[in-house]
């Protein structure tokens, strides 16, 4: 592992290239580059959910952490791993402070791996509009995570409005196993039948304000053609925010799927004597894992998320963005567009951003 | 015909889960059960791709009750499992265990394993399905299957599947495999027989597929205009345990040559199926299997060895016929190579060596397409001395992936060519996250697939192959090899005679 301090983004090519070339043969073939884009205080979450997916996946890992955005000097500090703490692949960690933070891509678009896709993860608020964040426009996938904002409806309608093909985000991730159990119920109940199975309308018991309970809803609904409500709990639910669905099918029969919040799910049919399957919660470097499968637009998605906004036409969008510059220095704070966001520790003072101190490479062995 | 709503063609995050239904394992106290099924079943679990009802039944002539078989059984999968243990899943899954005590040529046994099937209809709701795993020695299977022909627990209906997972070896020449072949079909359809070959679980074995019909690279010198001979190679550095007796009778050739190693090469020479479905892919490789040769000089090219002590890995390991159960004067093989032909346009004149053997210096199993020299090269003689022939490996295993050897210049001031390799390396944890064969194929039966499974006429082929190898060879004594040798020094001989090298994997 090498760190550089106050480097620029050519000493950081240079360093992953002989780190490459010294390191010997740690893990060959790149199936695509990940950009994830922390703030200081979740990056150590965002670092250890990234290293567990590149376990799955073989990929260069490119950490952007944005810093101090009104810091005086530009700067930019550098980490670079290969089959380190960061999993077999190759990484690097990136802090940059001042004006950098706004051009970021500058740092990356040498860094990623030769014609592969790319990926970027928000973890964090991602920008309101995602075409505001260089780091977006030259991704073939992006990743938000609605869950983590503080309003998570609100959150989810502005990912309808902004998306474009090629987007996906964590909340609609984390109903996969939940989507998973209820089709495979209604697979046994199209097996007892011998015919297919007509699903007349739902219900989703959970919480009306997490991300995933309203993309859950808006699935079942925009798979049977119908409103389907999410009601309030009487239960407080798990993580996943759904604690119930009710599929009410043809011939007057219903599929009631119930989280027993130990990780498994009770199924209720008829014809057939109650049943649980796991149904766990699952990490965050699962969820990354599962995002980076498919590179592909997810049109799934797209019909969940209408459904669950009543914003429509999705599919229909152009999957290319174009930059649009916005200088958070001139916009104001206030009307949602400042964007790529400042970080809220950046209040907090570095003594090295403010005074721009300058160093060589320090090797840290 | 999508005949559930909530299955969209586009939506591939949902994996494919199996209808309701049982898995019996029969032989359930036994090492494969213990090693590899009950650690695949939670695993299967544990990853959401059981089916919402499901029950796993065992029977065996241990006298124990439902909660005995479920620690054995927990414990098992406790050992081995490769996802994180979770004791809830295994609770869960604990619910509906159930085990069924008694012989096999005990009809109140089966009857009682009828009555518990049934009653798990009303239990668990398994929907009358099942599959049957026969974890037990060939030799049994007779007295099993008309037990389940007796009972009636083999016939699917409409309503229901019922499915049967056979083991190798499947019969030891084409005369008991066909009777054997014959037995099972008489008690279940032919499609509701699966005969597992745990390589084609294996990921890198799927990939071939990949690597040669969905790339344009490889295809158009996947012939016999390029290539210039293949090598197999499946090599244990293990001897042969405490399966004495079952490999005294048996051998390297037919316990590993007639099913691992001929569709390995049945896979590499097939032509390109018409789709990637169970039925066309068999189709092509029965074709293969069907189209190969033996040398007509067998004494040359088909080679017989047996391991001798010596020293491998740093420990001194004991000769064939010293290892406890078998026969100081053993004639049977632990080392077999063969040159074999495939008799198509694509690859006629092509020689495929296969070889495998125990106590070889490394675990290893590979396929390697050794490319023709180019027709001409302007450099000086001296120049290329060092270089050898192209060739495209691509490893099983260990060590999953693909190596691509090619010539290239040594830097410095005089041009001089020789030989490197570029590797692809699923990296060790890639491979862990993917699922186990085991685990693959189990799940493969359950849904119904039978793609990764060969079919009855590949099997019989096979023998047809192995047959004649084996009355040649009847009577004869194997040639001697050192354990951690790379086998006999014929074998070496067999490829020199015709100018060529076994490539050192």
């Amino acid at each position: 592992m090498t760190t550089l301090w106050d480097t620029t983004g050519s000493a950081v090519v240079k360093e992953l290239a002989a780190q490459r070339r010294t390191g010997g043969a740690v893990l060959s073939g790149v199936a695509l580059t990940l950009v994830v884009v922390a703030d200081e205080g979740r990056v150590a979450e965002a670092e250890e959910a990234a290293t567990a997916a590149a376990e799955q996946h073989p990929c260069r890992l490119l950490i952007v952490v944005r810093r101090q955005i009104d810091a005086p000097h530009p700067r930019l500090d550098a980490e670079v791993l290969i089959g380190g703490r960061l999993g077999p692949g190759e990484a690097v960690v990136m802090r940059m402070y001042g004006r950098l933070a706004l051009h970021a891509e500058s740092v990356v678009l040498p860094l990623l791996a030769a014609d592969a896709p790319v990926v970027t993860w928000w973890h964090g608020p991602p920008p309101g509009r995602l075409a505001t964040d260089a780091l977006a426009v030259i991704a073939d996938r992006r990743i938000t995570d609605s869950s983590l904002a503080d309003d998570q409806v609100a959150a989810l309608h502005t990912r309808a409005e902004d998306y474009a093909p090629g987007d996906t985000d964590l909340a609609w991730t984390r109903s996969t196993p939940w989507r998973t159990t209820l089709t495979s119920a209604l697979d046994s109940v199209a097996g007892r039948r011998g015919e297919a199975v007509r699903l007349r309308g739902g219900q989703v018991e959970g919480d009306p304000d997490n991300a995933t309970a309203r993309l859950l809803a808006g699935w079942v609904g925009a798979r049977c053609g119908c409103d389907v409500p999410l009601v309030s709990a009487t239960r407080r639910p798990g993580p996943s925010g759904v604690s119930a669905v009710v599929l009410q099918l043809d011939q007057d029969e219903q599929v009631r799927v119930e989280a027993d919040r130990r990780g498994g799910a009770a199924i209720t049919q008829p014809f057939r004597p109650d049943s649980t399957v796991a149904l766990p919660d699952r990490q965050l470097g699962d969820l990354i894992g599962e995002e980076l499968r498919r590179l592909d637009p997810d049109e799934p998605f797209a019909d969940a998320l209408e459904a669950a906004t009543g914003v429509s036409g999705l599919s229909d969008r152009s999957p290319v963005r174009e930059h649009v510059w916005v200088d958070p220095a001139q916009a104001a704070p206030s009307d949602g567009q400042m964007a790529p966001e400042v970080p809220a520790d950046s209040v907090d003072s570095d003594e090295v951003a403010l005074e721009g101190e300058h160093d060589t490479a320090e090797r840290v062995p | 015909m999508i005949t559930n709503p909530l299955r969209d063609p586009r939506d591939r995050r949902l994996p494919r889960v199996p209808e309701p239904c049982a898995l019996v394992v029969f032989g359930i106290t036994g090492d494969l059960a213990r090693k590899k099924l009950l650690p695949a079943v939670y695993d299967l679990a544990n990853r959401g791709l059981l089916p919402t009802n499901f029950a796993l039944l065992g029977f065996a002539r241990r006298d124990w009750g439902d909660e005995d078989f479920a620690e054995l059984a927990r414990e098992a999968a406790h050992k081995a499992a490769r996802t994180p243990w979770r004791e809830e899943v295994w609770d869960r899954l604990a619910t509906s265990v159930r085990f069924v005590q008694g012989s096999f040529d005990d009809d109140n046994a089966f009857d009682q394993l009828a009555a518990t099937l049934d009653e798990l209809e009303g239990t668990h709701g398994i929907g009358g399905n099942a599959a049957f795993y026969l974890s037990i020695p060939p030799a049994m299977f007779p007295v099993v299957l008309k037990q389940m022909q007796r009972t009636g627990m083999a016939d699917s209906t409409p309503e229901r599947w019922r499915r049967v997972v056979v083991e190798k070896p499947f019969g030891h020449d084409l005369e008991s495999s066909r009777q054997l072949n014959a037995l099972v079909d008489s008690v279940f359809t032919a499609e509701d027989v699966f005969r597992i070959d745990h390589y084609l679980g294996k990921e890198t074995v799927q990939n071939l597929m990949a690597l040669r019909f969905a790339n344009t690279l490889f295809e158009p010198i996947w012939n016999g205009h390029f290539v210039d001979s293949v090598q197999i190679t499946m090599a244990e550095d293990v001897g042969i345990g405490g399966r004495a007796q079952f490999y005294e009778q048996t051998g390297a050739a037919r316990d590993v040559l007639q099913n691992h190693l001929l569709q390995l090469l049945a896979l590499t020479a097939m032509e390109e199926p018409v789709e990637l479905s169970a039925e066309e892919i068999r189709t092509e490789k029965l074709k293969v299997l069907r189209a190969v040769s033996l040398p007509e000089d067998l004494s040359t090219f088909a080679v017989r060895g047996q391991y001798e002590q010596g020293w491998l890995a740093g420990q001194r390991a004991t000769g064939y016929r010293q290892e406890e159960g078998v026969d100081p004067h053993s004639r049977t093989e632990t080392y077999a190579a063969v040159r074999l032909g495939v008799e198509t346009r694509r690859w006629a004149g092509v020689p495929f060596y296969l070889r495998t053997g125990k106590r070889l210096p490394r675990r290893v199993t590979e396929i390697a397409l050794v490319f023709k020299r180019a027709p001409h090269l302007p450099f000086a003689d001296t120049d290329t001395e060092e270089l050898g022939n192209n060739q495209l490996v691509v490893r099983v295993q260990p060590d999953e992936g693909v190596t691509l050897k090619f010539g290239s210049k040594v830097p410095g001031s005089v041009m001089e060519v020789r030989d490197v390799s570029m590797d692809f390396l699923y990296g060790e944890q890639f491979t862990e996250a993917s699922p186990e064969a085991y685990e693959r194929l189990l799940l493969d039966v359950l849904l119904g697939d039978a793609t990764l499974f060969p079919r009855n006429a590949e099997v019989e082929a096979s023998w047809t192959v192995i047959d004649p190898l084996e009355q040649f060879w009847a009577g004869t004594t194997p040639q001697p090899y050192r354990a951690g040798e790379w086998g006999p020094r014929a074998a070496d001989e067999m490829l020199a005679v015709e100018g060529r090298r076994w490539r050192r994997p």
